[in-house]
């Protein structure tokens, strides 16, 4: 999806300065990109909505210390990431699920044919965290790395088999890669 | 016949392949249409609808940034009366006569003791710390009290400027005794996250 980069530095300047009206305007034009962002990492649509909540509480929070360097949505994606990230390796503790394993669901084959969007949902949350921020977000490695706290292989390694993966349940190319 | 792995497309992609990879894709056929399905299914992931929260959570973030600026309104005032009493305190120091000597003593050691505590307020980051339930509302009882007893300080500095009697100490020493309660919730929050 394309967000709309460009608010008015006005707007953020009201917002810094606790106009609540601002922080409003600011959350109306950002609650779907952020939304979207963690549902896409997140395989629950409540942790999502958690995720874009516990977002804009940082954001009001932290607004005042927000200095322009870079846009606003790439500060406030970042903060969204962050959160995301944070449930996945919270829920992967509590499953203990080793962080990488690309296992995906069970019960989708190889050449299953299903459309790209329910055989992205079936990749482990790890895949499709690296997966979005990486093709979607247009995060580099290095920085997807940093923001998992693991190392560019990692993130490459995972971005590698996810989309082996994909093209299986996708049943695509059957002449290379096999 | 060796064909390029998904690394290797994916090096493609990001024009990072080696040498060997570029040349194959350009004269294999099948790791062309890999590459080409490759860049379909990205766009196809870009393509995909965005998602829209299906609740409004704004009302539940307004609330909690009402909270946060009314809790910063009430350090900010806190520290601009102590100064402002500070002031007035110096002001008002050669207008003592041996009778209010004692008042004075009391009162000064009051606000002493309630600037000392708000110092050490300040070095628990009262913004950004978690705390239970239970000891959230009590902060907000305490804050609320003092701000109370700040009030009437203030109105107090309003109507008697120069008063200097035992009902000011009083107060001053109300607002030492709730800023030291204070201070405990939040020594105990500090203990209790592991500080």
């Amino acid at each position: 999806m394309t967000v709309a980069l460009a608010v008015p530095d006005i707007l953020v300047a009201r917002a810094q300065a606790g106009d609540e009206a601002a922080l409003e305007a600011l959350f109306r034009a950002f609650e779907t990109p952020v939304y979207n962002l963690a549902r896409r990492m997140l395989r629950n649509a409540e942790d999502a909505e958690d995720v874009l909540q516990e977002t804009f509480l940082e954001v009001v929070k932290s607004i005042r210390n927000y200095r322009g360097e870079g846009y606003l949505w790439g500060w406030i994606r970042r903060i969204a990431a962050t959160k995301a990230l944070m449930r996945i390796r919270r829920d992967q503790l509590r499953a203990t699920e080793p962080l990488g394993e690309d296992h995906g669901k069970a019960g989708m084959h190889v050449g299953a044919n299903i459309d790209l969007e329910r055989a992205f949902e079936q990749l482990t949350d790890t895949s499709r965290a690296v997966v979005w921020l990486h093709d979607v977000e247009g995060y580099t490695h290095e920085e997807i790395g940093e923001l998992m706290g693991k190392s560019v292989s990692f993130s490459k390694s995972q971005l590698a088999r996810a989309h082996a993966r994909l093209r299986g349940m996708l049943g695509e190319g059957e002449g290379a890669q096999a | 016949m060796m064909h390029c792995t998904m690394d290797d497309l994916l090096a493609l992609r990001a024009s990072e392949a080696s040498v060997w990879a570029r040349r194959h894709v350009e004269d294999c056929g099948a790791c062309r249409a890999e590459l080409d399905s490759l860049y379909q299914r990205v766009a196809q992931l870009k393509a995909l609808p965005a998602l829209r929260p299906p609740r409004d959570r704004w009302s539940i973030v307004r609330d909690a940034a009402r909270v946060d600026q009314a809790h910063r309104r009430r350090t900010w005032s806190g520290w601009g009366l102590a100064a402002a009493a500070a002031l007035v305190g110096l002001l008002l120091v050669p207008r003592f006569g041996p009778d209010g000597s004692k008042l004075h003593a009391e009162l000064a050691d009051a606000k002493g003791q309630s600037a000392t505590l708000e110092d050490q307020l300040q070095n628990y980051d009262v913004d950004g710390r978690v705390l239970t339930g239970r000891m959230a509302a009590r902060v907000a009882e305490l804050e609320d009290r003092i701000a109370v007893i700040d009030g009437d300080l203030a109105r107090w500095g309003a109507v008697k400027p120069q008063a200097q009697d035992a009902e000011l100490v009083k107060l001053w020493q109300q607002r030492v005794d709730l800023m030291r309660q204070l201070v405990n919730v939040r020594v105990s929050s500090a203990r209790y996250v592991g500080l």
